[in-house]
């Protein structure tokens, strides 16, 4: 990837949490970059920082008891983090638009569809009402829902899940944003849903050049959606690279725990699936070391107590983990080494 | 909609006539007679009397006449005062009641979901513990209490003014409204306080307003747009019930003010055996409460889509 066509790049973010228990850090320093027509996968197991890191970015995380310790969010060269407006326009609803995992209860319950689809047309577009619905119901054309001008005027509870899903796109595209974040798209929905969703983002994404960042732990949804996948862990990025990098070259053990504990409809490996071993570390008191340690079957003494450095397999895939070090003693042949 | 409010109407108007069964036989069975005063009447007269106001006849049929000029709106004569049609009574004093009921509805709710709404917005900081400090205090305090309170403190600010702002009691003017309908509305309005506060830090924390704000709108229109209406839903569940029992429990803070209201009025007639007087005060209080609740749970469909069972 070359610097100039990076649309929005995130570098060494890092969020905390006061809570009663003490202090957590959710994110512990990550960057990823996009650009324009991209899709970046993020995947994890909950708790790994993903959502959090997305959200901090927009502003959407309480602050307190949540803190953004360090790190930048350049969007066109222009930094995000803590401001609302860049250039004179509004970057949440305007700039990125974002949809959220449960639908059902994502949009508010007291109020027409077409409205709240309207909504940020009037706010950061200055429409009149009118003009803004008429809009909304092209947006939900847009969005593939049937007889929209009808359904425009109904209320969430009227939409199935997949619909509501669809009008949430609606609505986050309505001010033509460059970038779509997706905060865990089709968890909620059943897999044939997942499907058109998913479709339906890609044909959005082709007409409009949006960049999209999807949030997911789902390795199906990210073969068929993302160019590029960033693997978190413990709030830390393990591994990252395009999605024939980390699919195929996998070069951290969680990556290839992720794809072992993948089910499969192969009838030749019908088997029981194969779970990752153990429980992420506790980020109230994150280990000084590798945070996979714990449950790498391949754990050195030094992955205990130093942080491993990002190691460039290639341009763009990097991966952190002790074992690609030049004098690494263990270089299993099930990952993948330079 | 419309079918939903006919249907609404007919339970009423069952419920009505439920109240006004058991008020009836209630009232057959409390110990005691009208006619029996602390003067022996003559058993003539008694008989004579008797015959007048129907209590010779069978209970059923009593019941029946009743009904009958119940269903024509008919409550019948006061059995205390002379010439007086309990119609009459209701007419004259309700409104007076009424009005000062719905100023202080007006009060507590606007109030009530203000308050509400500020201390979830400001939950844990200054203005969240001042308003909920108040709000202990006004449920606790009784309201007559409240009443004299405000009645010295209006004494004490007339006598420094020199002149008279607002009346100490009596009724006539807005002026001679306010102060009793304030604290007649208090105990309510810190109800509401409570009510409004977590139904609010529920929709504050909801993923409907996460999404509002991911799509940049505004704090205020968020507030607006979003928040009150979906905040103010148990609010108006109870508000029904509220303005009834405020309407109708006005009593201590009428005498208080001295005010001409119907609360008085039922008292007494409790007092003197007044069966006419009691039984139409009580049928009419229900219908009252009854209706306010039907207009509530219409009203509830306009705010919230959902409960719009029947289009």
């Amino acid at each position: 990837m070359t610097v100039g066509s990076e649309l929005f790049k995130i570098a060494d973010l890092a969020v905390e949490f006061d809570t009663y228990g003490g202090v957590v850090q959710a994110v512990r320093g990550i960057s990823f970059s996009v650009s324009k027509g991209q899709t970046l996968a993020i995947v994890g197991e909950s708790g790994c920082g993903k959502s959090v890191s997305v959200q901090s970015m927009m502003g959407l995380i309480p602050i307190p008891p949540g803190r953004i310790t360090s790190g930048s969010a350049l969007l066109k060269g222009h930094e995000i983090l803590g401001r609302s407006v860049i250039r004179g326009k509004e970057i949440r609803g305007s700039e990125i638009g974002m949809i959220f995992q449960d639908p059902m209860t994502s949009l508010n319950p007291t109020m027409t569809i077409g409205d709240q689809i309207a909504e940020p047309l009037q706010v950061h577009r200055g429409y009149s009402y009118r003009e803004a619905f008429r809009e909304a119901i092209k947006l939900l054309d847009m969005t593939k829902i049937p007889e929209a001008a009808k359904r425009a005027k109904q209320y969430p509870f009227e939409f199935s899940g997949g619909m509501l899903q669809r009008a949430m796109i609606a609505m986050a595209i309505s001010c033509k944003p460059s970038i779509l974040i997706a905060d865990e798209p089709t968890t909620a929905l059943d897999v044939t849903i997942q499907a058109q969703i998913l479709d339906l983002m890609q044909d959005l994404q082709k007409e409009t050049e949006m960049a999209i960042i999807l949030i997911t732990h789902d390795l199906g949804v990210v073969a068929r959606m993302a160019d590029e996948v960033a693997v978190m862990y413990a709030g830390k990025i393990v591994e990252h690279g395009t999605v024939e990098d980390v699919f195929y070259r996998s070069a951290h053990p969680y990556t290839l725990g992720l794809r072992a504990a993948m089910p499969t409809n192969d009838p030749e490996k019908q088997s029981v699936l194969e779970p990752i071993q153990g429980s992420p570390p506790d980020l109230f008191s994150p280990p000084p070391g590798c945070g996979y340690c714990a449950r790498c079957p391949w754990s050195m003494s030094i992955c205990e107590s130093q942080h491993p450095e990002d190691y460039y397999l290639n341009e763009g895939h990097y991966t952190r983990c002790w074992m690609h070090h030049r004098e690494s003693p263990l270089k299993p042949a099930e990952l993948y080494f330079e | 909609m419309f079918l939903y409010t006919l249907k609404r109407l007919f339970q009423g108007l069952v419920t009505v006539w439920f109240i006004a069964t058991a008020t009836f036989f209630a009232m057959h069975n409390v110990p005691g007679d009208p006619l029996l005063n602390d003067r022996a009447v003559s058993e003539a007269i008694r008989a004579n009397l008797e015959s007048k106001y129907g209590l010779d006849q069978p209970l059923s049929t009593q019941y029946f006449i009743y009904l009958r000029n119940l269903s024509t709106g008919d409550f019948g004569i006061s059995f205390t005062q002379e010439n007086r049609e309990v119609n009459d009574i209701i007419r004259e004093h309700f409104p007076v009641s009424a009005i000062l009921g719905i100023l202080a509805v007006v009060f507590a709710a606007t109030g009530g979901i203000l308050f509400g709404a500020l201390t979830a917005i400001y939950r844990n900081r200054l203005p969240d513990f001042i308003i909920m400090i108040l709000v202990i205090l006004g449920i606790s305090v009784p309201s007559f209490v409240i009443a004299a309170m405000s009645q010295l403190a209006l004494v004490s600010l007339n006598d420094l003014v020199g002149t008279t702002i607002l009346p100490v009691a009596g009724w006539g003017t807005i002026l001679h409204m306010l102060t009793p309908a304030l604290v007649l509305g208090l105990g309510t309005m810190a109800y509401l306080t409570r009510l409004m506060r977590s139904s609010m830090l529920e929709v504050v924390g909801s993923d409907y307003i996460r999404t509002a704000r991911s799509k940049g709108v505004p704090a205020p229109r968020i507030f607006t747009k979003h928040q009150i209406r979906n905040a103010i839903l148990p609010v108006v569940t109870v508000l029904g019930p509220s303005i009834a029992s405020i309407t109708t429990g006005g009593f201590v803070v009428e005498l208080v003010f001295a005010i001409p209201g119907l609360g008085r009025y039922f008292v007494q007639a409790v007092q003197q055996l007044d069966y006419t007087v009691i039984m139409g005060t009580t049928v009419f209080y229900g219908a009252f409460l009854v209706f306010m609740v039907i207009l509530v749970d219409v009203l509830y469909g306009f705010i919230d889509p959902r409960v719009r069972l029947e289009k």
